[in-house]
């Protein structure tokens, strides 16, 4: 009786073992098929040997170098948070949120897509919600939020949208949907795992990025206990295979990724908290693998959200709230250096100092909106959208936030940001125009 | 989805094994896992459960299975010193982790868990050392929760969370520091007044 419960102990401490064998077998075989550390791919759009790339994508030529849109359509909702991505025929895709208000059940993800040859915005669509998102999760979400695009190397359209199972934006996940044919269609969701708390707290606004082997880099942020940005680096099966800290502590969110070279990159990140009201910065010289420490520039930043592009030869174009409080001015600020210094090169909106009492706001408002597209007949309809979304009481304010910048590959930049938290505008804007701009502020200030 | 399914039965079996006779705590528990499919909205009451606690531990589904199995079987034991190495292991691996990979410091180690060599490298150490001491529970963990990262059991890429969650974490830290609470007031000298 000893002897056979002795046998079979020495059976199960053998077994045990052979678990042991095959689990670290498996991991091991894992860990060797680990992509390795790669560089950074640079835009599609950038130039080489000083000549645009143009093929036979829509060009720019008979369009006007400065044109305004809105993207959205629907009035009397609330909508935030858009981002673009370059379809594979040069078309530009849009996505933002709306519902009734930020975080209802009803918000939902939307999408439109602009026709740069005809200059003219297609209808929106809806293209995820709550109970969509839920269901192939196997999981309840309570809302969505911040959609952000990009382009796969092999043409796939990825869609990483935040979604909220409890509490507030601090419980935030990301969660990601797929299209092979430019966003006609969308695969079912899945959840991307990014921290091991109840993987809570990792949202996005910052542009995707490719590296030389393919993977796609994603910049998030965390929201919780800590406010600090991060780097996530995703295979083509949509699995993360690395992250990496940009900032710690609680003063940094959204990080803008913005690539010089295939060793070095420059972050700029919204500051959040009180002091310095200054977007803060990190670069890399080795492809991420170390960061500088996070130091404030001279742009302000009044805890809001920016957005760039990194041009050849070291020019950096920014988008943000170039004040300290509020974000009723909105500017396109580009530098010469690197992002050493910088200078205001076209003020996109400005309505710092106007009176806020209703009558007033809906004049401007409507103004604002007529002045964007030429063509809209319903301005007062836009105004009121406006006054429904920022007006309490008697009292009204003006917003243009969460900017979000890309360069086509035919060289035109395309910019969307929400207008007054009713709509979705777009600006589009040719290399000329920008170098125009840049000659006749060749006096401005410096930042 | 499985982890959700268990979490409420292996709660309601456990806190009422001292109230509740074998066979109407199966009962109980079957009921309750049946409970968790029924649809409640949308959804079913398990994917309400999964969207707060998301997909738990390998180590936690470990545990829950001891819990709901011990009644009926002896093979499996979580009691004694293993029992005890295993919390602290746990309890050692939060206290490693949670703090900094949610911002206190510059250093994330949940990064390590994306399939750094040497992180599972130590692993195979520590499971190696757990086997060799006859811990087959602390072994079952471990090369449980690592098989599942290797095989993408979870939609997780990263053994942390194969290895603990909150939830498995927060029980161990509670069960040591109790017990460390109580060893110290046992063995504090008598006061005269």
């Amino acid at each position: 009786m000893i002897d056979q419960m002795i046998y079979q102990s020495g059976v199960r401490h053998t077994l045990v073992l052979c678990l042991i064998l095959i689990a670290f077998g498996a991991a091991f075989y894992k860990v060797a098929h680990h992509p390795s550390t790669a560089t950074f791919q640079l835009p599609a759009s950038y130039q080489h040997d000083g000549e645009l790339k143009t093929g036979t994508l829509p060009t720019s030529d008979a369009s006007p170098g400065f044109s305004t849109h809105f993207v959205s359509t629907q009035q009397n909702i609330s909508t935030h948070a858009a981002s673009l991505v370059e379809l594979s025929d040069g078309r530009i895709r849009a996505f933002w949120f709306a519902g009734s208000r930020e975080g209802a059940e009803d918000v939902e993800i939307r999408s439109a897509v602009f026709d740069p040859a005809k200059n003219l915005w297609g209808p929106e669509q809806s293209i995820a919600n709550r109970e969509d998102t839920q269901r192939p999760l196997l999981r309840y979400v309570k809302k969505l939020g911040n959609p952000v695009a990009q382009r796969g190397p092999d043409g796939t359209l990825w869609l990483y949208y935040v979604t909220v199972s409890l509490g507030g934006w601090a419980g935030s996940s990301i969660t990601v949907i797929t299209s092979s044919n430019d966003g006609a269609t969308w695969s079912p969701a899945r959840r991307l795992i990014t921290s091991p708390f109840i993987n809570i707290s990792t949202l996005i606004k910052g542009t995707p990025f490719l590296y030389s082997d393919g993977t796609m880099g994603l910049p998030v942020y965390h929201e919780f206990i800590g406010k600090f940005g991060e780097l996530l680096r995703i295979n083509s099966n949509g699995e993360i295979i690395d992250k990496q800290r940009l900032s710690s502590g609680k003063s940094t969110l959204q990080p803008v990724m913005l690539i010089k070279s295939p060793q070095q990159a420059l972050v700029l990140m919204r500051r959040s908290g009180s002091s310095p009201k200054r977007v803060i910065a990190t670069a890399t010289d080795d492809a991420g693998q170390h960061w500088s420490a996070p130091a404030k520039t001279t742009l302000a930043n009044p805890d809001a959200a920016i957005s760039g592009v990194a041009l050849p030869g070291g020019r950096i174009l920014v988008v943000l709230n170039n004040i300290e409080d509020g974000r009723d001015a909105l500017s396109l600020v580009v530098s010469a250096d690197g992002g050493a210094t910088w200078k205001t090169v076209y003020q996109l909106e400005d309505q710092r100092g106007q009176p806020i009492e209703v009558a007033h706001y809906l004049q401007a408002a409507g103004e604002s909106a007529k002045a964007t597209d030429a063509s809209i007949t319903d301005a007062s309809g836009y105004a009121k959208s406006a006054q429904r979304s920022k007006c309490e009481s008697r009292i009204c304010a003006f917003e243009f936030s969460y900017p979000y910048l890309i360069q086509a590959r035919n060289g035109d930049f395309h910019l969307v940001y929400t207008w007054n938290r009713s709509f979705i505008k777009h600006v589009r804007f040719t290399n000329a125009w920008l170098d125009q701009r840049m000659k006749n502020n060749s006096d401005a200030q410096l930042h | 989805m499985i982890a959700a399914l268990l979490l409420l039965p292996g709660i309601a079996h456990t806190s009422t094994k001292t109230v509740l006779s074998k066979p109407h705590r199966a009962i109980l528990l079957g009921t309750v896992f049946v409970l968790m499919l029924v649809p409640f909205g949308a959804m079913p009451v398990a994917a309400y459960v999964r969207g707060v606690t998301g997909d738990l531990s390998i180590t936690t589904l470990v545990l829950l299975c001891c819990a709901l199995m011990k009644q009926w079987c002896d093979c499996v034991t979580a009691e004694g010193k293993q029992r005890r190495a295993l919390l602290m292991m746990i309890a050692l691996f939060a206290l490693a982790l949670y703090p900094m990979a949610l911002g206190i410091g510059g250093y994330d180690p949940y990064r390590l868990g994306y399939g750094d060599p040497l992180f599972i490298f130590v692993l195979l150490l520590l499971v190696l050392f757990a086997w060799f001491l006859k811990f087959p529970l602390v072994v079952l963990c471990i090369a449980l929760a690592t098989l599942a990262w290797a095989t993408g059991w979870y939609e997780s890429t990263n053994v942390w969370d194969y290895l603990i969650d909150p939830f498995v974490s927060v029980y161990a830290l509670a069960v040591i520091t109790i017990r460390g609470a109580k060893n110290y007031i046992k063995f504090q000298p008598n006061r005269s007044c």
